[in-house]
């Protein structure tokens, strides 16, 4: 992509730096911050520990999580599909999906109890958006989890597209139980290293946490607004 | 131990009976009590209009009037917030700030000096009553005195505290907003009362004369019963 | 809509606030709950006060080198291929994103919620054009197709608004049918709006907070409108208020950590989406066009000042949830998008002293909004020198008022003049008292005493009785 322009930079940032009373700043140091208490938050406590309490936080965000082995995904993903009674589900070209259990074989069971499958193909450009529109349950893989508040952080990518978790009714996550990290730093951390090392980041990074919800009614909480109105976790024992 | 007391204005033209419980808890400690008579008022009505030309002279006369005092001590912790905010308000005065910051070091509001300093945490005193206490904003947010009045009061023989709801919330005096602001201060005032009302308590027991005199002059207004007094009356009570 | 709304008349707004009885009864209930939320949340951490610390910390460091950073941050975005305009005014932002619309002649916009947008009115600019801008957070939904009333809170807009309202809102307006149940309000507002989703040329979001290092914008929600509006439309416009920007994906954490907490008492919401760039070249959804608009429209004036920390606001309300004055008024009673403490802190800072003198008087200085802020701005005190330019600098104090403090300068400075008067005091009141107390006093006392009893002044004050004392111990 070329690159873009930038207009009327140079007035705007001098104008900052007088204000400010000193000339403009042509290199900053991030500081040591003096107080660090993210990095306290869960930090003793063993993985199970962690697990443990990312489970106890979906009951406050309204999001089941059903918990399986590794052999039993495609079986769980299944079961879950007809406890929404569902008729069409959508899922990421994810090859960790593939490998978890949502494969060829899985496909043919959800066929075979007529429920359509469709893989998010980027050569099939914004059809992508109106398949994900039409269908019931979008599913895709967690990247990284986050124990305290319950949260996927989700990559996008060309095949990872956005609206899979976003436009079905239902949403379902694949989440490795050795993806769960304390909370929000690590993952930001991660990315922040990412950038640091000079990586291209995702054009869209997303920290899910349950169905979309509303308050602005009464402040009374509604489940399911904009996004999904469902979210099951499907939490895979693979430690 | 000696401590040169500050009465404040409104104490001392509204609240007299107040300082004399004060004084005589002091000196029932052990200090020695002394009263600079050339105290006139802190100066908060004009700070907190913005007056703060007009508040620098009651500062200066405050600072001078305790220039010799190794502590002052004072029945309401708006006033001794007030002294804290003197180096600030005197910072372009070099040939004052010290003598203010001096002022802030050795300033103490009553149940703070009592706890903090004496390390008394039981006055001895006894009281059969129902009371419930109102928090005053300044002592709790500004001077920073969160427990000293609730643990001397929990001390008190035969007086039964109860909480009261919202008891964070200001009752609506905030100097001369009670008469700039009216209305509002009306509605604050009014929902203060109907708390303390819901406590079904005998006594109303505050720490400045501000709030006192403000609840107090609503209680009586509606024909309520309950009686107001100063921490101070309380803590040097006996049957 | 701009940044002062409602009737121009602080006195009336504050009387339309006091008698409006239901939109009483819904703030006080939303501040209660959204209050025992953040204190729930906070005290979970265990150590609320370092992260208010630390929250402290990188807002002033970053605000200290706001131009370091906005120079990092437009660098990067346009790496990627966006394009950031930097406007100093909020005609040369209104300007840029009619001219991006045009360009794309862009029909239908979608929005997510931003109050800068808000403060600089741009959707009056875009549908003065003819194009149709449609909000897409649920309260802001609401308040925009009840004839653009104004939003009364900084998170939650419609919180003045009951369900029964909002379902007569809908009905007239939308045909809705069915009960003021919230459930079936909220549906039908999805159902309406996905179409327009769907349909959008462009899509306009504001920014929580951006940061520098990766060019990347983040976007806080719970209804998920704003992943749509990023999603969906092929252009999308971002306008964010020049201060609301981190140096790392760290900070971003600590940040968002504070404001979920502070806002809604969530640890986080449902929805943190970070943003960087249009979409990669293969992406399917995603922007093709990304715009990045980085307003100033007054606030450079206020970096360098004693004011300078109002600009580490985070928007979270939390002050707002705490404040006596908000819960009685309401948010139209100050007049503008930005209400409560902040608010009366801000609007005049941004708005002058003129048309906003009543606004820092709008507080009893209790100081909850102070300790309540996660990023630790001294609200009260802000407030306070306010009232000082607004009496000293700008001459705007009542007269009597300005006459009754230079009396106290001198009574107070002068010991021998103010025991005189107190002393006096008593015998002066003496025709107004009855027992003890005085129910009607005269002149200035009157504000006071129309609504509560002001005690009689004590015929013995404490110094008589210190100074009896001390002769009789000493006889
Ligand atoms: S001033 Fe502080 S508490 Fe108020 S909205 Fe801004 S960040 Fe939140």
């Amino acid at each position: 992509m070329p690159r873009g322009n930038i207009q009327h930079r140079e007035n705007f940032l001098n104008h900052i730096a007088e204000q400010s009373g000193r000339p403009r700043s042509q290199h900053v140091e991030r500081p040591a911050w003096k107080q660090q208490p993210q990095w306290q938050v869960f930090k003793h406590e063993s993985s199970d520990k962690w697990v443990e309490r990312f489970k106890k936080q979906c009951e406050h965000i309204h999001t089941d999580v059903i918990e399986t082995e590794t052999a039993g995904v495609g079986e769980t993903v299944a079961e879950t599909i007809g406890r929404y009674q569902a008729a069409s589900l959508m899922m990421w070209e994810d090859p960790r999906l593939e490998e978890a259990g949502l494969n060829k074989h899985f496909r043919e069971q959800m066929a075979n109890l007529g429920v359509e499958t469709h893989i998010w193909d980027k050569s099939k450009g914004r059809e992508n958006i109106n398949i994900a529109e039409q269908t019931h349950v979008g599913i895709t893989y967690s990247d990284i989890t986050l124990a305290e508040s319950g949260t996927v952080v989700l990559f996008s990518s060309a095949d990872k597209g956005r609206a899979v978790s976003l436009l079905p009714e239902t949403y379902i996550a694949i989440i490795p139980q050795s993806s769960i990290v304390p909370r929000m730093s690590q993952a930001t951390q991660q990315i922040h290293q990412r950038v640091q090392n000079g990586e291209t980041i995702p054009s869209c990074i997303n920290f899910i946490s349950g169905p979309s919800n509303s308050a602005d009614i009464e402040m009374s909480l509604v489940v399911g607004v904009h996004g999904p109105v469902k979210a099951t976790y499907i939490l895979i024992n693979d430690q | 131990m000696k401590v040169s007391f500050f009465i404040t204005c409104l104490g001392d033209m509204f609240y007299p009976n107040a300082g004399k419980a004060s004084v005589q808890l002091l000196e029932k400690f052990g200090c020695t009590v002394d009263f600079p008579t050339s105290q006139t008022c802190c100066g908060q009505p004009a700070f907190n209009s913005g007056y703060h030309q007009d508040a620098k002279k009651a500062a200066k006369q405050t600072i001078t009037a305790f220039a010799d005092s190794q502590y002052v001590v004072t029945p309401s912790g708006s006033c001794a917030a007030m002294l804290h905010e003197y180096p600030q308000l005197l910072q372009d005065e070099p040939e004052w700030s010290s003598d203010a910051e001096l002022l802030t070091q050795k300033s103490y509001e009553l149940t703070q000096f009592l706890v903090e300093v004496l390390g008394v945490e039981n006055t001895g005193a006894s009281f059969k009553a129902k009371a419930t206490y109102h928090t005053s904003c300044h002592m709790i947010r500004l001077l920073g005195v969160t427990s000293a009045p609730q643990t001397l009061l929990d001390n008190v023989e035969g007086l039964e505290m109860i909480d009261l709801p919202n008891k964070h919330d200001c009752c609506g005096f905030g100097g001369t907003f009670a008469v700039k602001m009216p209305k509002i201060s009306k509605e604050m005032v009014d929902e203060k009362v109907s708390c303390i009302q819901e406590t079904e308590a005998d006594i109303l027991i505050g720490a400045d004369a501000g709030c006192l005199m403000n609840i107090g002059g609503r209680l009586t207004r509606k024909n309520d019963a309950i009686k107001v007094m100063h921490i101070a009356e309380v803590l040097n009570h006996s049957e | 809509m701009p940044l002062r709304v409602g009737e121009k008349n602080f006195e009336n707004r504050i009387h339309t606030g006091l008698e409006d009885a239901f939109m009483r009864g819904a703030v006080r209930s939303a501040q209660e709950r959204l209050r025992t939320r953040k204190q729930e949340s906070s005290e979970e951490l265990g150590d609320w006060e370092a992260w208010r610390d630390l929250g402290e910390e990188i807002r002033t460091h970053t605000l200290n080198h706001l131009d370091y950073y906005l120079e990092q941050l437009s660098d990067k975005v346009a790496e990627l291929g966006g394009h950031v305009f930097f406007a100093q005014t909020a005609e040369e932002a209104n300007d840029y994103v009619r001219k991006v619309a045009e360009e794309k002649e862009a029909q239908k916009i979608v929005k997510s919620k931003s109050m800068v947008t808000e403060e600089i009115g741009l959707n009056d600019v875009l549908e003065d054009d003819g194009r149709e801008v449609v909000e897409t957070d649920l309260g802001e939904y609401i308040l925009q197709i009840d004839d653009h009333d104004p939003p009364s809170h900084i998170v939650a807009p419609a919180l003045h608004k009951n369900r029964e309202q909002i379902r007569d809102v809908f009905r007239d307006k939308k045909g809705y049918e069915n009960s003021e149940s919230t459930e079936e309000l909220t549906r039908f507002a999805r159902e309406q709006l996905r179409q327009e989703f769907l349909e959008a040329d462009l899509g306009i979001t504001g920014c929580n907070f951006a940061v520098a290092e990766s060019g990347s914008i983040s976007l806080v929600t719970n209804e998920g409108n704003a992943r749509l509006v990023t999603a969906l439309p092929k252009t999308q416009v971002t306008v964010m208020s020049m201060e609301r920007i981190v140096p790392t994906w760290e900070e971003l954490d600590v940040l968002v950590s504070l404001l979920c907490r502070s806002a809604v008492g969530q640890k986080l919401t449902s929805y943190i989406t970070g943003l960087t760039g249009p979409k990669g070249e293969e992406d399917v959804d995603g922007p093709e066009e990304f715009h990045l608009v980085i307003v100033d429209n007054g606030r450079s004036e206020i970096l360098g000042t004693q004011f300078q920390s109002a600009l580490h606001c985070i928007r979270c309300a939390a002050c707002v949830n705490v404040c006596p004055v908000y819960r009685h008024v309401g948010g139209h009673a100050y007049g503008s998008i930005y209400n409560g403490p902040i608010g009366a802190v801000l609007t005049p800072l941004l708005d002058g002293y003129e048309d906003n003198k009543d606004l820092p008087y709008a507080s009893s200085l209790c100081a909850a909004c102070t300790e309540a802020c996660p990023v630790k701005i001294p609200l009260h005190e802000h407030l306070i020198a306010h009232r000082q330019i607004i009496t000293e600098k700008e001459n705007l104090g009542p007269l009597p008022e300005k006459w009754a403090m230079k009396m106290f300068g001198s009574g107070t400075s002068s010991p021998r003049l103010y025991r005189l008067a107190s002393k006096q005091a008593h015998r002066a009141m003496r025709p107004w008292t009855k027992g003890s107390n005085i129910p009607n006093g005269p002149g200035p006392l009157k504000a006071w005493t129309n609504i509560r009893d002001l005690p009689a002044p004590a015929s013995q004050r404490f110094r008589d009785w210190f100074a009896n004392r001390d002769r009789e111990d000493k006889s």
